[in-house]
């Protein structure tokens, strides 16, 4: 219980959404071109998701393994019964609402400053396995409307492609979804803290693999807000 | 023949060689005693969770399509084999009440260092190696176990058969090794697909020949010292 208090209280103490990366990336106007490459990046952005997540999965004791396969289920598979997609399928799908094909996903290579961050994410993933799930986990509280006030980053990137570009958020299909499911998956890194993060070493590990995770994320968002201001 | 026939044939060669291996022959000939039974199946479970922290690494490295195929076969081991209706390390920590083990005597069971040294290079390889090669290192074990492939039964066919003629105990009745016999022809088979799709060059090919080589090297060195510790065991 301790520890999963400590995770939430980090949170706050670390405000992500005011550092300057990312006051800079929410901050932009957000025309076609600039939506256009940025849901591009940030279907990279998932699929590097995937990687790390393997990576934890690997590592994590038995009862975190299956924790993870199940999370991996709504974002590598889907969910067939619902009839929804996984989240590569559903990020290529909104890409059509902002007039992208299939192939403009495929055809499009990552942006430099966003490759080193994936590295240095899968670096991250393959540390002992306390540090790795806090840093994978970390990520998806950051999406949570649950624990951010103000709106998770989903939430907010929606909200502004529906005031700059008129698009619904009913129609961005992955950012609805993420607003949602992100709630959900955010709550693996209190359940797994509450059995096994049961000395301070052990939160001081998901602590820190949090707190790296979190300034690798603010490196990400400064590039994707320099891709962003290039574009017209 | 293709690239890919090619490869496959050898593959299919490389795991039916390691019954003819000193190492193999070793271990499947130490007589069975019921305690060298314990030992083995209380192994086999530890053995189980390190091909989970495998398949796990080689997932994170492997391309998208490759993962659902990692993800799905994870199902069975992980989650519920439709099969046996459990996943496969409660299966084997089942399977143990036959031979009078309890849960209790696998979670405090010793790794042997020989063992031990096996599980970290098989680590090693699924964490550091081309996805190819770290594909194919965990999939060799079960293409092992694939008898279909190997002729005269896979590995936990013949474990199962040990049992039976040794101890008495009907291979139906060892449920983990009576699953697998089954469970790993079929996932062999599905993970053996993904060839046919991303070997297209000599390198791909060498990437998968290289995991196949290492694999089955530790796999020896493995059963090699299973053998030994069982011996040791009067």
């Amino acid at each position: 219980m301790e520890a999963a208090v400590s995770i939430e209280s980090m949170w706050a103490e670390l405000e992500q959404f005011q550092s300057a990366p990312f006051k800079r990336l929410l901050g932009a106007k957000f025309t076609k071109a600039r939506a256009q490459q940025f849901s591009i990046q940030m279907a990279y952005y998932v699929q590097n998701r995937r990687d790390c997540w393997g990576y934890v999965q690997g590592s994590a004791p038995l009862d975190v393994k299956q924790l993870i396969w199940h999370h991996e289920e709504d974002e590598l598979i889907g969910q067939k019964a619902q009839g929804k997609v996984d989240h590569i399928t559903l990020a290529v799908k909104e890409g059509e609402v902002l007039g992208l094909s299939a192939e403009a996903f495929e055809r499009t290579a990552r942006l430099e400053g966003g490759e080193v961050c994936f590295s240095a994410w899968i670096r991250l993933a393959q540390r002992p396995w306390l540090e790795a799930i806090g840093g994978s986990a970390i990520l998806e509280m950051r999406n949570s409307g649950e624990l951010i006030q103000g709106g998770s980053l989903s939430y907010r990137v929606g909200a502004i492609l529906e005031r700059d570009l008129g698009i619904p958020m009913k129609k961005q299909i992955n950012n609805a979804e993420h607003v949602v499911m992100d709630l959900e998956h955010a709550h693996l890194l209190m359940q797994v803290a509450r059995k096994h993060a049961t000395t301070d070493a052990a939160r001081a590990a998901i602590l820190r693999g949090a707190s790296e995770s979190l300034m690798i994320d603010r490196v990400y968002r400064g590039h994707l807000a320099d891709l962003v201001e290039s574009l017209p | 023949m293709d690239i890919v026939g090619n490869l496959l044939n050898t593959l299919d060669q490389m795991v039916n060689d390691q019954f003819d291996s000193v190492e193999f022959k070793s271990f499947l000939g130490v007589p069975l005693t019921l305690e060298r039974g314990r030992f083995y199946v209380i192994q086999n479970a530890l053995y189980t969770s390190n091909r989970r922290d495998c398949w796990g690494y080689v997932q994170g490295s492997a391309p998208l399509a490759v993962k659902r195929v990692i993800w799905e076969h994870e199902s069975d081991e992980l989650i519920n084999d439709p099969r046996a209706g459990m996943d496969h390390y409660a299966l084997t920590v089942k399977q143990g009440e036959v031979i009078g083990l309890k849960a209790e005597d696998f979670e405090t069971a010793e790794i042997p260092p020989m063992v031990r040294s096996c599980f970290y290079a098989w680590h090693h390889i699924a964490l550091r190696s081309h996805w190819l090669t770290a594909y194919t290192a965990s999939h060799m074990l079960e293409r092992r176990n694939n008898g279909k492939i190997v002729k005269g039964g896979g590995m936990s066919y013949r474990v199962g058969k040990k049992f039976e003629n040794e101890l008495g105990i009907n291979l139906k009745k060892m449920i983990s090794l009576d699953v697998h016999v089954v469970a790993d022809t079929e996932h062999s088979e599905n993970i053996s697909e993904m060839f046919g799709r991303y070997v297209k060059t000599t390198e791909d090919r060498d990437f998968v020949l290289q995991g196949a080589r290492d694999s089955m090297a530790i796999d020896r060195a493995y059963r090699g010292a299973l053998g030994f510790y069982m011996a040791q065991i009067q």
